[in-house]
C-alpha cells in the first residue's frame, strides 16, 4: 500500500471514529476491473489525501479484510462475476454502511434511479473530473 | 304355113320392085301374090304376139310392112288400145313421100278421117298435096270400124287395085282379129287379174279376219291372265296386310258401327291378355276400357254416329285402358275410321306407354338435374370471388364474369372485342405470349402469370393468372381459362414492405451502429476517464511543495499508454468503417469476425462472458458485404451476452465458430450457454420486434436475416442439448449471377488483431 505523506492541499481530514492504522488517513477503495482504472485513481485520492487501495473485483474486496476500515468506496457498475449493485446489495446484507460512489462507463437512467434508491452517495459518468470525484466524497463522507 | 319367129324385132319383109308400074305378066303376078299371102301369113302370126307386146310397136311393124308391100307414100292407124282404152295413132310416111311431102299436112289431112268419133268417117278420095294427086283410102277396123281405122295413100292411080285392096282387107281383117284377140287377152287378162285380185282380196281378207281371231284369243287369254295375277295379287295383299296386322306391335283393334270387336291382332292379346276368339264380337268398352271412362267412351261414340263430331278421331290421345287381370295401363290411342259404304267402322291404334312414360320422366329429371347443374356452374362462375375468363385459342374473349370486368374496367361485350394481350401490359406481352404457347403446345398443363393490366380508364393493376387450356367435347371446341386474382394490393403491400424493409434496414443499420457505437464509446470511455484522471493527479502531484515528478512520471507514462489505447480503438475503427458505400468483395470470415469481436472483446467480458474460438483453417474466401456481415456477427454476439446475461449458476460461455458448409458454403455459429428459447419459437425469434429483451427493438434478428438472405445465405437459430441456444448463418462462396467484374478482391489493409 502506497501512503502519500503529507496532508492534502486545504484538506483537513478526521477519523470520526478513530479508525487507526493508516496514521489517521481515511482509506478509500476502488473496485474497478479496468486496469487504468485502478491504476490511476488511487494515485488520486492520494492526492486528495486519502489512503486508497484497488481491487480487481467485488469478491477480492471482500475477502480482502479491509471492510471494517473502508471510508468510502469507489465502485463499478458492470463488473465480471459480482456487478457493483450487487456488492452494494451484499454490504447491505452485512450491515456494512459504506459510503459508495458508482462509476461508470455507460449511461442507464434504470441503475442510476435503482442504486440511489438502495443508498449510493454518488453516481458518476466516466469521463469525470478530478472535482468532480472530490465533492461527491466529501459528500459521501458528510452523510456518515 | 310357115311361122316365121316374129319376136320384137318385127317382120322385115324384103324391099318389092316399085309396084306403080303396070300388070305385068299374070304368072309374076302370082307370084306376088304367093308372096303377098306368105307376108301375110306372117302377119297372121302377128296378132299372136299383139297381146303380148307393146302395141303401138306391133301397129309399127304392121304399118311398116304394109307400106312396103303396097308401095305406099303414107299409112296412118288410129285405134283404140283394147288394153286401156286408149287412142293410138300412128303414121309412117315412106322416105320418098317425106322428100315430097311435108308430114304435116299429110297428119292435117287425115284429120278428117278420123274426126271425132271415128264412125263417121270420109270414103275414099284423091287429094291435091301441092303439085301431087295422093289417093287417100280409108280401111276400116273390125266390122263397123269399131276398132280404129288405117288410112293408106298412095300416089298412084289406080290405086287401091284389086290386089292393094285384097291385102289391106287381109291385115286390116287380122289387125281386127288382132285387136279383139287382144281385147279378149286383155279382157282375159283383166279378168284373171281380177279374179287374183278378188281371190287374194278374199284371202287377205280371211287372213286379217283370221288374224283378228288369233289376236282377241291371245288378248282373252292375257286378260285371262291378268285376272289370275290380280286374284293372287289380291290374295298376297291381303295376306300382307293380315300380317301387318298381325305382327304390328301395336296393338290394332276393331269395331263396328256397334262398337263390338271385329278384329284383335295379336299384340292387343299380348297386351291386354285377351285371347282373339275371346273377345270377338264384344263391346269394346267393356273389354279394353277402364269402368271410369266407359260412359264418356258410350256418350263420345252416340254422339259421333249421330253428328259425325268426334273429339278422338284421327287424334292421338293418351288414356288409361284396362287388362284382363284389371291393370290399368297408360296407353297412346289413335282411333280412325274404315273408309267404306254402307256402316261405320273404326280401327284403334294402341301403345302401351308405361315405359316411354317413366324416360319421359327420368329425362325430364335428368334435364332439371342437368339444367341445375349448369345453373351451380354459370352461379359458380358469375358469383366468383375471383376473375374467371375465356378466351378462344387465339385469345380473343368467348365469356367473362363480373368479378373479372369490374377489375378490368370493361363490359363483356367490349372484352369480346379483344384479346387479353390487348390489354396486357407492354412489359408482360412477350413473356404471356411464350407461356400460352407452350400452353397450347401441350408443354404444360397449366401456366401461372404475374402481370399487369391495363383498365379501360388507363390505370394499371395487378394479377395473378392461372391459365388452364380446356379440352373440346364434340360440340365445343377447346379454349383457355384463366383464374384472376386482383393482386394490386399484394403487390402495393409487397412493394411497400420492400419499402419498408429497406427502411428498417437502414435504422437498424443506424440501430446497430448506435449500438455500435455505444460499444465503441464505452471502449474509448475508459482509457479516457484513465487519462484525465492521471492528467488530474499529475497536475497535484506537480503541485505539491516539493513537487511529486516521480508520482507525475507515472502519471503521464499512464496517461500515454491510455491515449494510445484510444488510439487503437480509433484505428480498429477506421479500418471497420474504411469502406463509404457497402458493396461486394471476397472476404476471410475469420478476419472479419476477429475484427468484430475486437471491438467488443472488453464489452463480453464486462458482462462476465468467456468467449471462446474456433476458427477453420481452411476456410474459403466469400464474397459478401463485409460491414454488413460484420453487423449481423455482432447482433448474435450481442444477443448470445444478453441471453446470458441473467444467467449466474453456470459460467457464461460464448463459443464463436467458423467452418465449410456442403456445396460451397461457409457457416458461421455462436453458442451461448444463457436462456435460449423454446422450440416453437424457432422462427418467430427473426420476426421483427420482436424481443424478450426490456431495453430492445426486436430488429436486430429480422435484420440480421435480411442480410443473411441477401447474400443468399440462411440464419438460423436452435436450441443447444444444454442450455443456451445456437445461432448460425451459411452463406454461398460465390454469389449466383454475378460476374467476376461485379465482386472485388481487395484484401491491401492490414488484418489487425483482436486485443
Amino acid at each position: 500500500m502506497d501512503v502519500s505523506h503529507g496532508m492534502p492541499h486545504g484538506f483537513v481530514m478526521e477519523s470520526p471514529k478513530g479508525r487507526g492504522g493508516n496514521e489517521g488517513l481515511l482509506l478509500s477503495v476502488v473496485v474497478d476491473d479496468d486496469e487504468s482504472v485502478r491504476e490511476s485513481l488511487p494515485d488520486l485520492l492520494r492526492e486528495f489525501g486519502f489512503a486508497a487501495q484497488a481491487f480487481s473485483s467485488a469478491e477480492e474486496f471482500l475477502s480482502s479484510g479491509c471492510l471494517d476500515e473502508t471510508s468510502c468506496l469507489i465502485l463499478d457498475i458492470a463488473m465480471p462475476g459480482m456487478s457493483g449493485p450487487e456488492l452494494q446489495q451484499e454490504l447491505k446484507r452485512r450491515g456494512r454502511e459504506i459510503p459508495i460512489i458508482f462509476i461508470t462507463g455507460r449511461t442507464d437512467d434504470t441503475v442510476r434511479a435503482r442504486v440511489l434508491k438502495q443508498g449510493a452517495a454518488g453516481f458518476l459518468l466516466k469521463p469525470f473530473s478530478d472535482s468532480n470525484l472530490l465533492a461527491a466524497i466529501k459528500v459521501a463522507l458528510h452523510r456518515t | 304355113m310357115n311361122f316365121v319367129n316374129v319376136g320384137l324385132i318385127g317382120v322385115i319383109p324384103p324391099p318389092r320392085p316399085d309396084m306403080n308400074a303396070p300388070v305385068e305378066d299374070p304368072a309374076q303376078e302370082v307370084k306376088r301374090l304367093q308372096r303377098c299371102i306368105s307376108d301375110l301369113v306372117s302377119l297372121l302370126a302377128l296378132p299372136a304376139v299383139w297381146s303380148g307386146n307393146e302395141l303401138s310397136q306391133i301397129v309399127q311393124i304392121l304399118l311398116d310392112a304394109l307400106l312396103r308391100m303396097l308401095n305406099l307414100d303414107f299409112i296412118c292407124a288410129r285405134l283404140k288400145n283394147p288394153v286401156d282404152a286408149g287412142l293410138l295413132e300412128i303414121l309412117r310416111v315412106s322416105d320418098s313421100c317425106k322428100l315430097r311431102i311435108p308430114p304435116q299436112d299429110i297428119s292435117r289431112v287425115l284429120n278428117g278421117w278420123f274426126g271425132v268419133d271415128g264412125e263417121k268417117s270420109l270414103p275414099a278420095i284423091r287429094h291435091r298435096f301441092g303439085d301431087e294427086d295422093i289417093s287417100i283410102f280409108p280401111v276400116p277396123l273390125g266390122v263397123h270400124g269399131e276398132s280404129g281405122m288405117i288410112v293408106v295413100g298412095s300416089d298412084r292411080l289406080d290405086f287401091p287395085g284389086l290386089t292393094d285392096s285384097l291385102l289391106l282387107s287381109v291385115a286390116a281383117n287380122q289387125a281386127s282379129i288382132g285387136l279383139q284377140e287382144a281385147r279378149l287377152l286383155a279382157e282375159q287378162k283383166r279378168i284373171t287379174h281380177e279374179l287374183d285380185r278378188r281371190v287374194a282380196e278374199r284371202t287377205a281378207e280371211l287372213a286379217a279376219a283370221n288374224d283378228e281371231l288369233r289376236k282377241e284369243i291371245v288378248e282373252r287369254k292375257l286378260a285371262e291372265e291378268r285376272l289370275r295375277h290380280e286374284e293372287l295379287e289380291l290374295k298376297r295383299s291381303e295376306s300382307h296386310k293380315a300380317a301387318i296386322v298381325d305382327s304390328s306391335v301395336d296393338c290394332i283393334v276393331a269395331i263396328d258401327h256397334e262398337g263390338r270387336i271385329t278384329e284383335f291382332n295379336p299384340a292387343a292379346e299380348h297386351t291386354f291378355g285377351h285371347r282373339r276368339s275371346d273377345v270377338l264380337g264384344r263391346p269394346l268398352a267393356d273389354v279394353i276400357i277402364p269402368p271410369s271412362l266407359r260412359e264418356k267412351h258410350r256418350t263420345g261414340f252416340a254422339r259421333y254416329l249421330a253428328t259425325g263430331d268426334s273429339r278422338v278421331l284421327g287424334r292421338r290421345v293418351e288414356m288409361n285402358a284396362l287388362c284382363s287381370d284389371g291393370r290399368e295401363i297408360p296407353v297412346e290411342l289413335t282411333i280412325t275410321r274404315i273408309p267404306q259404304d254402307g256402316l261405320p267402322a273404326f280401327t284403334g291404334h294402341l301403345r302401351d306407354i308405361t315405359e316411354r312414360k317413366r324416360s319421359e320422366d327420368a329425362l325430364r329429371l335428368a334435364h332439371a338435374q342437368v339444367l341445375r347443374s349448369e345453373e351451380r356452374w354459370r352461379s359458380v362462375f358469375e358469383n366468383s370471388a375471383v376473375g374467371v375468363a375465356l378466351t378462344d385459342l387465339d385469345g380473343r374473349f368467348i365469356a367473362t364474369n363480373l368479378v373479372y370486368q369490374k377489375m378490368l374496367g370493361y363490359t363483356e361485350d367490349e372484352l369480346q372485342q379483344l384479346t387479353f394481350l390487348d390489354i396486357t401490359h407492354e412489359e408482360n406481352v412477350e413473356e404471356n405470349r411464350t407461356l400460352i404457347g407452350e400452353l397450347l403446345d401441350e408443354k404444360r398443363q397449366q401456366v401461372q402469370i404475374e402481370k399487369q393490366y391495363r383498365r379501360k380508364d388507363g390505370q394499371p393493376v395487378w394479377v395473378r393468372n392461372n391459365v388452364s387450356v380446356v379440352p373440346g367435347t364434340e360440340r365445343v371446341p377447346r379454349f383457355l381459362m384463366a383464374i384472376s386474382e386482383d393482386v394490386t394490393h399484394r403487390k402495393l403491400s409487397e412493394e411497400a414492405l420492400a419499402r419498408a424493409r429497406s427502411e428498417l434496414a437502414k435504422v437498424a443499420r443506424i440501430t446497430s451502429l448506435g449500438v455500435l457505437t455505444a460499444s465503441i464509446a464505452h471502449e474509448i470511455n475508459q482509457p479516457l476517464s484513465g487519462i484525465i484522471t492521471n492528467a488530474s493527479t499529475c497536475l497535484r502531484m506537480l503541485s505539491a511543495d516539493p513537487p511529486n515528478v516521480d508520482g507525475a512520471q507515472e502519471t503521464v507514462r499512464r496517461t500515454i499508454r491510455d491515449g494510445n489505447r484510444v488510439s487503437d480503438v480509433i484505428t480498429r475503427l477506421r479500418t471497420l468503417y474504411s469502406r463509404k458505400e457497402p458493396s461486394l468483395e471476397s472476404m476471410d470470415l475469420n478476419e472479419a469476425t476477429r475484427e468484430v469481436t475486437a471491438v467488443s472483446l472488453s464489452e463480453l467480458q464486462r458482462s462476465g462472458v468467456m468467449l471462446r474460438y474456433e476458427l477453420a483453417h481452411d476456410l474459403p474466401p466469400v464474397v459478401a458485404d463485409r460491414v454488413q456481415l460484420q453487423q449481423v456477427i455482432l447482433n448474435l454476439l450481442r444477443n448470445a451476452a444478453d441471453a446470458m446475461g441473467t444467467t449466474d449458476d453456470r459460467p457464461r460461455e460464448l463459443l464463436i465458430r467458423t467452418e465449410r458448409d456442403e456445396e460451397n458454403h461457409v457457416r458461421l455459429s455462436v453458442k451461448d450457454s444463457g436462456v435460449g428459447f423454446a422450440p416453437q419459437t424457432a422462427e418467430k425469434i427473426f420476426e421483427p420486434f420482436y424481443t424478450t429483451k426490456t431495453d430492445g427493438m426486436g430488429i436486430g434478428l429480422s435484420i440480421s436475416r435480411s442480410i443473411v438472405e441477401a447474400h443468399q445465405g440462411r440464419l438460423w437459430a436452435t436450441p443447444n442439448d444444454g442450455p443456451g441456444a445456437t445461432f448460425s448463418f451459411a452463406i454461398p462462396c460465390t454469389l449466383e449471377g454475378l460476374s467476376d467484374a461485379e465482386t472485388r478482391v481487395d484484401r491491401s489493409e492490414p488484418a489487425t488483431d483482436a486485443a
